[in-house]
């Protein structure tokens, strides 16, 4: 049997102290599988945003236990002893907007991951070309960032989240500011990369069209989650 | 791994050359600034060379001639030639006036000397040596006269007939070099108001006027119209003879004071040039901390509008090192930039400067080596900001 590639029990997160002390997260429980994409869902405010900061090593939380593939990261303090190694090259990130450098042409936006682990100039770019052409943006290789469309520059931001096959990747609000065909085109992607590369993905979001798209979905409400079997499975 | 730093400036290379530019004027005014301090300097050290003079005799108590006022009477000479170890003597005198000539007027250093007697200017670029006793000059390039040209100098014309290189005061004024005698009456001539007025004033006094004793007023009157006073007797001493030895001697037997060439040295350096070198080394510091102020301002902004992507490279696993290497990176680029447009600016309008610029190369070097430790030093804000960064913003909210 495999190991979840998440495994989150009764994680919790307090902003700040005394008074002005915000409960953030009350007792998260989650579970995702390699290959799955999960959605996760909850009104604003309600702590979507900080489980991903808590799970992307960004912020530390208070209370529970967090696990990758079986290797415990956090368990009431964090168990690995560099966080910038496990950033880099365990957990991807996607972002609402793609935040990609301006500076660096498309290559090497997505080449600076491996280079920042001590991958040669040469094979990183090798790897990002291989991984920009997975994502149908190979062609734009040799563009500057600007030149390309909103929802190319999302591509190249899932080829950064993905070049060096992180097992997890972490999208928060991938899809908002896209129009819903290119949402829906995003989504199929990260099913598509989950699929081929055993990616676990979970994905924030408040975008309705692409809620029945996952089969399985966390609600998060007050800093609690709820499990639901999603439309898409139930279908 | 990629450079980050110069990937960044290229991308926004108007902004970093523009202000690389003005760094650039700024460290070449900086430059010039050192650059005239050493010409003062080296100007000095050129006017005591040229006089071929081994010791400098001036008015007792005086640092003269070029830092204090100094007169010595014009005969004084006959005596310093008896002292052993005087080869030769002559005598000098200098004044700071307005000439003119035909195109207009010039600020100059008049210089009476005794041809072929030590003061003489040491070395002519064009014409020849001054022969007749009267109304000839020889006259130094920056005062921008020809040879042949005629100018005046109070009541008389002159003709110019030699030039010579790198002859100015310690203020930058050009000398000129007229005959001794001819630059006496310049000194101590007055004008006919005066004249009159010091003959009246003489003639009203009852010991000039006695009766019994004639010719004596026209006597005193005749002497006071006439200087027989220079500023300076310049000696050259004997091979062999010591000058410390034979200024001793001058200081203990004639009541005069007298200079070796590495005391007129310190006097022009230490002494005269010392408030200019202040002032200048005011400028220096001011000027460092405006480009210190320019260096940390830009790339603190430049850092400032990064504040995403450093966010973004944080939370992707660049170390904090990386970081602060782009930016420190970026800082020295932009310092490089301004030294060499800086050092290119220097050369090209060193010239055109009214007062010798004299570039070392090795304050080049200096100027370069602080010009890099500034711009480090000014990186720190801006390293610190980034490194204050949160990754977690690039997650958002
Ligand atoms: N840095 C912080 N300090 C204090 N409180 C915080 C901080 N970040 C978030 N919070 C609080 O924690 C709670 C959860 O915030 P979070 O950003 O996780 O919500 P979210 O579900 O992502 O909301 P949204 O859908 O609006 O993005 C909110 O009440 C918020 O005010
Ligand atoms: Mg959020």
């Amino acid at each position: 049997m495999t190991q979840p590639a998440i495994e989150i029990s009764g994680l919790t997160k307090r902003y700040g102290e005394g008074d002005a002390a915000v409960d953030a997260l009350k007792g998260v429980d989650m579970i995702v599988q390699p290959g799955e994409v999960v959605g996760l869902i909850g009104p604003s405010g309600s702590g979507k945003s900080t489980l991903l900061k808590c799970l992307g090593a960004v912020i530390e939380p208070t209370s529970g236990r967090m696990a990758l593939a079986g290797e415990t990261i956090y368990d009431n303090g964090w168990k690995v002893s560099d966080l910038r190694a496990l950033r880099r090259d365990r957990i991807g990130y996607v972002f609402q907007a793609p935040y990609l450098i301006p500076f660096l042409d498309v290559t090497d936006n997505v080449a600076v991951l491996p280079m920042l682990a001590g991958v040669s100039n040469a094979k990183a770019r090798e790897r990002a070309r291989e991984m920009l052409a997975a994502l149908d943006v190979g062609h734009r290789a040799q563009a500057q960032v600007p030149q390309l469309s909103g929802g190319e520059q999302q591509r190249v931001a899932i080829a950064r989240a993905l070049v060096n096959r992180a097992p997890i990747i972490l999208a928060d609000e991938p899809t908002a500011p896209l129009d819903s065909e290119r949402a829906l085109t995003v989504i199929r992607i990260l099913n598509e990369m989950a699929q081929r590369f055993g990616t676990a993905i979970i994905v924030v979001t408040h975008d309705e069209k692409i809620i029945p798209t996952f089969r399985r979905i966390y609600h998060i409400r007050d800093g609690r989650t709820y499990e639901e079997a999603g439309e898409a499975r139930a279908a | 791994m990629i450079n980050l730093a110069g990937r960044d400036i290229l991308y926004g290379w108007g902004k970093f050359v523009f202000t690389g530019l003005g760094l650039g004027l700024l460290i070449g005014v900086t430059l010039s600034m050192a650059g005239i301090y050493r010409g003062l300097v080296d100007d000095g050290r050129v006017l005591l060379q040229n006089g071929g003079a081994d010791l400098w005799v001036v008015q007792r108590d005086t640092l003269g001639p070029y830092a204090e006022p100094s007169s010595v009477r014009d005969d004084a000479y006959r005596g310093l030639l008896g002292i052993r170890g005087v080869a030769a003597a002559g005598n000098v005198t200098y004044l700071t006036m307005q000439i003119q000539h035909q195109r207009g007027e010039v600020r100059v250093m008049l210089v009476g000397f005794e041809p072929g007697h030590p003061g003489e200017p040491g070395y002519l670029v064009a014409g020849r040596p001054i022969t007749r006793a009267h109304y000839e000059a020889i006259a130094d390039l920056r005062s921008g006269l020809k040879l042949g040209e005629r100018i005046r100098i109070r009541r008389h014309e002159y003709t110019v007939v030699g030039l010579t290189r790198r002859m100015v005061s310690s203020g930058g004024d050009p000398m000129i070099f007229v005959p001794l005698k001819d630059a006496q009456e310049v000194q101590f001539l007055r004008d006919n108001d005066a004249l009159v007025n010091e003959r009246a004033r003489t003639a009203a006094n009852p010991a000039f006027n006695r009766p019994g004793v004639p010719g004596l007023l026209e006597a005193v009157q005749a002497s006071q119209a006439s200087s027989h006073n220079v500023n300076v007797v310049m000696l050259r001493l004997a091979p062999g003879a010591d000058e410390a030895v034979v200024a001793r001697e001058i200081r203990r037997w004639k009541h005069l004071e007298a200079y070796t060439r590495a005391d007129m040295d310190e006097i022009l350096v230490a002494k005269l040039i010392a408030t200019s070198a202040k002032q200048i080394f005011m400028f220096l510091v001011i000027l460092s901390i405006v480009s210190a102020a320019i260096v940390a301002f830009i790339i603190y902004t430049m850092t400032l509008n990064k504040v995403r992507e450093i966010a973004v490279l944080k939370l992707i696993g660049a170390r904090n090192r990386t970081i602060a290497a782009m930016i420190l990176q970026q800082a020295l680029g932009l310092g490089a930039i301004g030294f060499i447009v800086g050092k290119t600016a220097a050369t090209l309008w060193a010239p055109i400067f009214p007062k010798y610029v004299l570039l070392l190369p090795g304050d080049a070097v200096l100027g370069a080596i602080l010009v890099l430790a500034i711009s480090a030093l000014a990186s720190i804000v801006a390293i610190r900001a980034a490194l204050r960064v949160d990754p977690a913003t690039a997650i958002g909210g």
